[in-house]
């Protein structure tokens, strides 16, 4: 009974966000705004069942304006000193290979961002609220994604 | 029970008597250095107190190392950078992984050297992402049945060396902050002496002693601040070229002290005569010094304490205003040298800042500098100041842009992680070395807690003469280097020397090498399957057999400055970088304990 209260009202609240994520952009997400649910598509989900939650997109995808800032805020949170010089990769892993452990749309890199990941990526959203973490997304998906070259040969 | 040739005519010794032999261990350590450890035993990091990672066995001569081959070897199961060294204890040798810190006990008397037991510690996986430079450990210590280690998550832990219990478990460091656990503790009297790393967090950094029967802090001293927190007191504190008090704050704009950084990851050293400890810091936080203007006492530091109470006795430091990440945490070497004419307590020390150290180790007074690599920031070390000549162009910071050219790079003209090793026969020091160099482009840096205060982009370049690495053997008491193995990665495996004239490094591509001391000529070499950045060991096995131990398993740095060497992330598939395109060829991660014998 209880189960499908909380299931009730994980909906709401998801719903509530993809209402908030409806808005045309760019107009930006409220700080209030909640966060996404953690949906990582191309998962394998029990049941072929995908749990409760909205699938949110950016509100600034392709706002070069905001790219450049995402890039000073990159720098500015430290995100550099694990991820290296235009994330290029350090101790924590590349961003702009278009390689992704946790999924790279913008639920989900969203996600990362806002709640951290295991392994010592810290939880960002208390700091930066869902505008910074959508600027840090938007400055993201601005790298020019190299071809994917699985390959790498010494052979001449 | 087996018997040492060493010991016969000797009693077995029963458990009380082992005990009193291990007790006896740490003893000669305090008294003859050179004297033979019981046993052949290696009871802590560097192998004695003094760091010299110098061994008086003696079977393994210059003559026979030719026939040294691969005994026996043991994946650890795990990929991170294998720093550091075993110990070995009566027929025991004991073996801390990276990450997530496994502590593995072989039974070396029994065929095939299978495992006593293992001890797994809860050791938390957001402290991957804390360590600034791969989930290194660089090793236990050994004293009164416990094996005590750090996790990399901060905590302390003793492990009985018999049964593999936990004996304790304590938080030593604050994860939250910034703070993580690499460091070899070791043991003085009925201490545990620790410190943190995190130089790249902005921590305040600092050593502790934690009391070897129940892991309770006895004290905290600060590498920085006022001299209430660095305890340095009046009447025994008195630093060899600075006046005045607080020295550790007022060397810093403002209070930027209180986020120094001055980790310490490197290696302790201790002389029982004068009763001091030695250690050096690392790097001033953040890398663009315009955030700290001044001196910024104690970071890039050599610190001399009494093991007591922690007081500060003298300290010196390397590089004032460090604006380079020129750490010092490198090892402390304590010998005796004749030094004009007279028998000199001196400690000999290679600083990553590319000069070879001589100091007074009774009071800090710098003896001599003369630099190992090519070095750009300062043209030399002025002998009555005690401090850098500096080279104007090369200073860095975020109002000057990107500085090119400067030499070593933040690698080091030696990592801190590859101790030196020290011979009595041939008065020589032997050591790894990078020649690469940098460029230093600083920023503006935000201190947010749990993150990276840094601030840079440092590209490297191998330096000049066409190679990127070496071993050599040097002269403390001219200052020369005597010869040199130049090798073509730059070099990150600690040294071993021995009585027989032997000495011993293993290479980033993963060879292992065993070379003539007096001449550096290499006697054998065999491929151990990973990179190599641990630090050989040697000791009599119970079959009454000399040994060498070592690890490979290729990281430190090299694991994320190198990013093309690692298999294990599909969604973090780097390209090699440009000035060491060719590592990923000869060698991959993986960890391997490797045994050598004759």
């Amino acid at each position: 009974m209880s189960g499908s209260w909380l299931r009730r009202a994980i909906m709401l609240v998801g719903l509530a966000a993809l209402a908030a994520c409806q808005r045309p952009p760019p107009a930006p997400a409220p700080a209030d705004a909640a966060p996404p649910a953690v949906r990582y598509v191309d998962h394998v989900a029990a049941g072929e069942v995908l749990p409760p939650g909205a699938t949110p997109q950016n509100p600034h995808r392709g706002d070069a304006a905001v790219a450049r800032n995402g890039a000073l805020l990159f720098n500015s949170m430290n995100c550099d000193g694990c991820h290296g010089t235009d994330a290029s990769g350090w101790v924590g892993p590349a961003l702009g290979d278009g390689r992704w452990r946790y999924g790279g749309s913008d639920a989900e890199i969203f996600a990362s961002i806002y709640y951290g990941r295991p392994k010592g990526m810290p939880a960002f959203g208390g700091t930066l609220g869902p505008e910074g973490i959508w600027t840090l997304v938007t400055y993201l998906q601005s790298l020019p994604v190299p071809k994917d070259e699985a390959t790498e040969s010494w052979e001449p | 029970m087996y018997e040492n040739p060493s010991n016969k005519g000797r009693s077995r010794p029963g458990a009380v008597v082992r005990l009193f032999l291990a007790g006896w261990a740490l003893l000669a350590g305090f008294g003859a250095r050179a004297a033979e450890p019981p046993r052949g035993e290696w009871t802590m990091p560097a192998g004695d107190y003094a760091t010299t990672r110098y061994s008086p066995l003696a079977d393994i001569t210059t003559a026979n190392a030719a026939r040294l081959h691969p005994v026996w070897t043991f994946s650890s199961g795990v990929l991170g950078g294998h720093e550091g060294q075993p110990l070995v204890i009566g027929q025991t040798m004991y073996v801390v992984t990276p990450w997530p810190n496994v502590l593995y006990a072989f039974d070396l008397s029994r065929e095939g050297y299978p495992l006593r037991w293992k001890y797994r510690p809860n050791v938390s996986p957001n402290a991957i992402g804390i360590s600034c430079c791969d989930v290194v450990n660089r090793g236990a210590a050994y004293a009164a049945g416990k094996i005590v280690y750090n996790l990399l998550d901060g905590h302390t832990v003793a492990v009985d060396a018999t049964s593999g219990r936990e004996v304790w478990n304590v938080q030593s460091a604050d994860l939250g902050n910034g703070e993580t656990m690499t460091m070899a503790p070791v043991i003085i009297k009925d201490r545990v002496i620790i410190g943190a790393s995190g130089g790249e967090f902005g921590i305040y950094g600092w050593l502790k002693a934690l009391d070897l029967s129940d892991g309770h802090v006895l004290w905290t001293a600060r590498n920085s601040g006022p001299d209430t927190e660095v305890l340095a007191k009046p009447g025994v504190f008195r630093a060899p070229y600075d006046e005045g008090t607080d020295l550790g704050a007022r060397s810093w704009a403002n209070d930027s002290w209180k986020t120094a950084g001055a980790p310490v990851w490197g290696w302790i050293s201790y002389d029982p005569e004068l009763d001091l400890l030695y250690y050096g810091t690392g790097n001033a936080a953040p890398y663009n010094a315009e955030q700290r203007l001044g001196d910024n006492k104690w970071t890039a530091s050599v610190l001399a304490r009494r093991p007591g109470d922690g007081s500060l006795v003298w300290a010196y430091q390397f590089t004032p205003h460090d604006n380079w990440d020129y750490d010092s945490t490198g090892a402390m070497v304590l010998v005796d040298l004749p030094i004009a004419g007279k028998t000199t307590h001196a400690l000999v020390h290679f600083d990553k800042n590319g000069f070879a150290y001589t100091l007074d180790r009774t009071n800090g007074k710098l003896l001599s500098a003369t630099s190992f690599v090519p070095v750009t920031w300062a043209s030399s070390i002025d002998l009555t100041s005690g401090r850098p000549v500096l080279v104007d162009a090369k200073q860095t910071g975020a109002t000057r842009g990107n500085v090119t050219g400067i030499c070593p790079s933040l690698e080091g003209g030696v990592s801190p992680s590859s101790p030196p090793a020290y011979s009595p026969r041939t008065h020589l020091f032997y050591s790894s070395t990078n020649n690469l160099c940098m460029d230093f482009e600083s920023r503006r840096s935000t201190r947010l807690k749990g993150t990276p205060y840094m601030g840079v982009n440092s590209p490297y370049h191998p330096g000049p003469g066409g190679y990127r690495g070496s071993f050599m053997a040097w002269d403390a008491v001219s200052g020369r280097k005597v010869w040199e193995n130049k090798e073509d990665f730059p070099t990150w495996s600690g040294a071993l020397v021995t009585a027989g004239d032997v000495a011993f490094y293993g290479t980033l591509d993963g060879y292992f090498k065993s070379i003539d001391a007096r001449s550096g000529k290499v006697l054998s070499k065999f491929k151990v399957g990973s990179g190599v950045i641990g630090n050989p060991i040697t000791f009599r096995a119970p079959d009454g057999r000399q040994y060498v131990a070592v690890y490979a398993g290729y990281g430190g740095d090299w694991a994320l400055l190198t990013g093309d060497i690692r298999s294990e992330d599909p969604a973090d598939v780097r390209a090699p970088v440009d000035y060491m395109k060719d590592i990923g060829r000869h060698t991959s991660q993986g960890g391997l304990i490797w045994i050598f014998g004759l």
